[in-house]
């Protein structure tokens, strides 16, 4: 009697378990009810990278009907193998987005494992036929900011707490140098790096010192808005980052780097759902996206490019360019966002020639850095003064 | 003139960044005193930093935050020493839960509360006149609050009362040999209670000076390991609330130097130069010899029922 109930139970665990199997293998058909899995490296709470991937699937989930989404957050860097199989056998997705660098190789695996799901790899450079990369960057608004800090800067220090010294910080911290080098050649960029994608402690303190060193316009990467804070209680500029911080200092603020992820996940997803992408034509799609698509804004917050009570300042200060002639800054800050935000995008911050910081010319005279050279950027543009680890 | 700006911001920083290390530990070494160990300090922190937060923000009061993060702070002490005094359970495991619940429990409130500028937090006072005594006066009055006064009357007060008064003999001898403290006539289990709530008040305080006066806002995870340092600095200081102090203090400067000197010495090495620090106390320190001269109370993590020795 009892052995027939286990055998029973066998068979029929057998069949759910071939069940499950046979429904997670399942290849999306386009214009099917689609389901999307994001997995975050941090907490969606932290104000910074996870919290603006995870606004952007909110705002993909109103806007298409037909879509659901997932999320798993606070995924440890190498852990995410597991997290993508729950997502896809569990849970069902068809497509997952892992948003972390370090996820990179667990994401190319799961690609292999499951050839009839689509994965996205967030900030990397590995695809495969179901796996396409993608990146909204901040360099062109860097840039930008950095024009308005070599105009706003009295005692020629601006300064950047920098979390990682990895090629993405890097690039940032350059673009920003340029900027202020263009319209102040005589100020130099302070780098303070933390070593922490989040550490509110690291990052008042690192900016703490900086203005010890008299530094007096502050940028910086990492993901709470604590070197706003600092910066206003010492009555000095700075500029948000990743999420509108307007609100930590609203004298203070300037402008700042805003992400639009959803830009880039609209996209996509649209276009899954119309059959254009599937899992078998991914091995070349990219998404590199900036200012022109709308990926990246600048702005104090929303709709604020620049904060009012810096206006007066920047259209005062006036500087002479080869093209634009006798412009204010306020105005060259203007012209090179509309530049930039235009699809022939006639301006680039990292266009030759640029010096790096030990004077050998990297990019020569009529030149622009590709992709490739950007995201594996180890080098200091001319005006970096501070820590460079891996200088090359 | 330079080198006395340096030194001045230097110890202004240490100050600053060193106070919420400092009431912590304090709390950390009563409650070990008494023979319990409280690996959730973390935890008790965080819930301190969401609690002051949540408060001040809604009353307006960043003073009323810090009171409500002592109270928040005392109460999650309790589960560890109902878990660990009266249950007898392990205390590291018990512990270790506490930081565990501490994290989950307080990202999960916090949700909503992130992203919001505080409209008051703890202003920093300049004291007229002492502000102007050369050296010290920067140092110590201007740009501070009131809760790092409160911390140096705070040493000064449970120093006296651990080795001067008999509630202080009462406390090491619980946590020396119970039995003997029991025989005497002194309640173990109500010392221990009382000396591990000392510690969780301690504790949200310390959490709730980073999120209303240190840096005023809320994020998850925000006290970022300052409870394990803590840890550390219990064992560093022998359990000696001066130490403690020193300790605290020396730890924070090299925090706040580790950022400062990066144009002359490589970054990485400054990362690593406060935690370096602690390592090589607590080696020093777990050495034979220094450890029986004034060495952990002998009943640590041990609890106590009576008649079974």
């Amino acid at each position: 009697m009892k052995t027939r109930f286990v055998l029973i139970g066998v068979v029929l665990l057998g069949l759910i378990f071939g069940l499950s199997m046979l429904t997670a293998a399942k290849e999306y058909v386009p214009g099917d009810l689609l389901k999307a899995g994001f997995i975050y490296v941090g907490p969606i709470g932290d104000l910074g990278w996870s919290y603006a991937h995870d606004e952007a699937r909110r705002i993909c989930e109103d806007a298409f009907p037909w879509l659901e989404t997932v999320y798993v957050e606070s995924v440890p860097e190498g852990e995410e193998g597991l997290f993508i199989d729950k997502l896809i056998l569990d849970e069902g997705c068809d497509v997952v987005f892992t948003t972390s660098f370090g996820f990179m190789d667990g994401t190319l695996d799961a690609a292999q494992r499951h050839p009839d799901k689509i994965l996205a790899h967030c900030s990397g450079f590995k695809r495969n036929a179901n796996m396409m990369t993608y990146m909204a960057d901040f360099y062109q608004i860097y840039y930008l900011n950095g024009l308005i800090a070599g105009a706003l800067t009295k005692s020629h220090k601006v300064a950047y707490v920098g979390a990682f010294p990895i090629p993405e910080v890097k690039r940032h911290m350059g673009a920003f140098a340029i900027g202020v080098q263009e319209v102040d050649p005589a100020t130099g960029l302070n780098v303070r790096w933390i070593y922490e994608w989040f550490s509110p402690t690291a990052a008042k303190e690192a900016t703490e010192a900086l203005i010890a060193d008299g530094c007096d316009v502050f940028a910086f990467t990492e993901d709470s808005p604590t070197v706003v804070q600092v910066a206003a209680e010492s009555d000095l500029p700075s500029f948000g980052h990743y999420s509108p911080m307007y609100d930590f200092g609203p004298d203070h603020v300037v402008s700042g780097q805003i992400a639009h992820w959803e830009a880039i996940y609209l996209d996509f997803l649209a276009k899954v759902y119309a059959g254009a992408y599937t899992a078998h034509n991914l091995a070349d799609v990219n998404y590199w996206w900036l200012l022109k698509e709308g990926a990246v804004e600048m702005g104090a917050k929303p709709g604020m490019l620049i904060n009012p009570v810096y206006e007066d300042e920047l259209k005062a200060v006036i500087v002479n360019d080869p093209i634009l002639g006798t412009i204010s800054v306020y105005d060259l800050v203007m012209k090179r966002l509309e530049q930039m935000s235009d699809a022939s995008m006639v301006v680039d911050p990292f266009q030759g020639p640029i010096y790096d910081r030990k004077l050998n010319l990297r990019v020569p005279e009529g030149l622009r850095m590709s992709e490739f050279e950007l995201t594996t950027m180890e080098w200091a543009v001319k005006g970096i003064v501070g820590p460079w680890p891996g200088e090359q | 003139m330079g080198w006395e700006i340096w030194v001045i911001v230097t110890l202004s920083r240490t100050l600053a960044y060193g106070t919420p290390l400092l009431l912590a530990t304090l709390g950390e070494i009563y409650a070990e005193r008494s023979g319990v160990l409280n690996l959730g300090i973390e935890g008790m922190m965080i819930m301190g930093a969401y609690a002051a937060f949540s408060t001040a923000y809604t009353t307006g009061s960043p003073w009323l935050g810090i009171m409500v993060a002592a109270l928040v702070g005392g109460a999650f002490s309790l589960i560890h020493a109902f878990a660990s005094i009266t249950l007898k359970a392990n205390q590291v495991v018990s512990g270790l839960s506490l930081t565990m619940l501490g994290l989950g429990l307080s990202g999960v409130l916090g949700r909503g509360w992130e992203g919001k500028p505080l409209p008051v937090s703890i202003p920093e006072i300049t004291v007229p006149g002492l502000s102007k005594i050369p050296f010290l006066g920067p140092v110590l009055f201007e740009g501070q609050n009131l809760i790092v006064y409160f911390s140096f009357l705070l040493v000064v007060v449970m120093w006296y009362i651990l080795y001067r008064t008999r509630i202080g003999i009462a406390v090491r001898a619980v946590g020396e040999n119970p039995a003997t403290a029991d025989s005497l006539g002194i309640n173990v289990n109500k010392v221990r209670y009382l000396c591990t709530i000392v510690g969780g008040v301690l504790a949200g305080i310390a959490g709730g000076y980073l999120s209303v006066a240190y840096r005023p806002a809320w994020t998850e995870g925000m006290t970022g390991g300052m409870g394990w340092i803590v840890i550390a600095l219990t064992i560093f200081a022998f359990w000696n609330p001066a130490i403690g102090m020193l300790g605290a203090y020396l730890f924070a400067a090299l925090y706040h130097l580790s950022f400062r000197l990066q144009p002359w010495v490589s970054p990485e090495l400054l990362k690593a130069m406060p935690y370096a620090f602690a390592i090589l106390v607590l080696i020093a320190v777990s050495r034979g010899t220094l450890q029986k001269k004034m060495g952990a109370p002998a009943a640590l993590t041990l609890p106590y029922s009576r008649g079974e020795e």
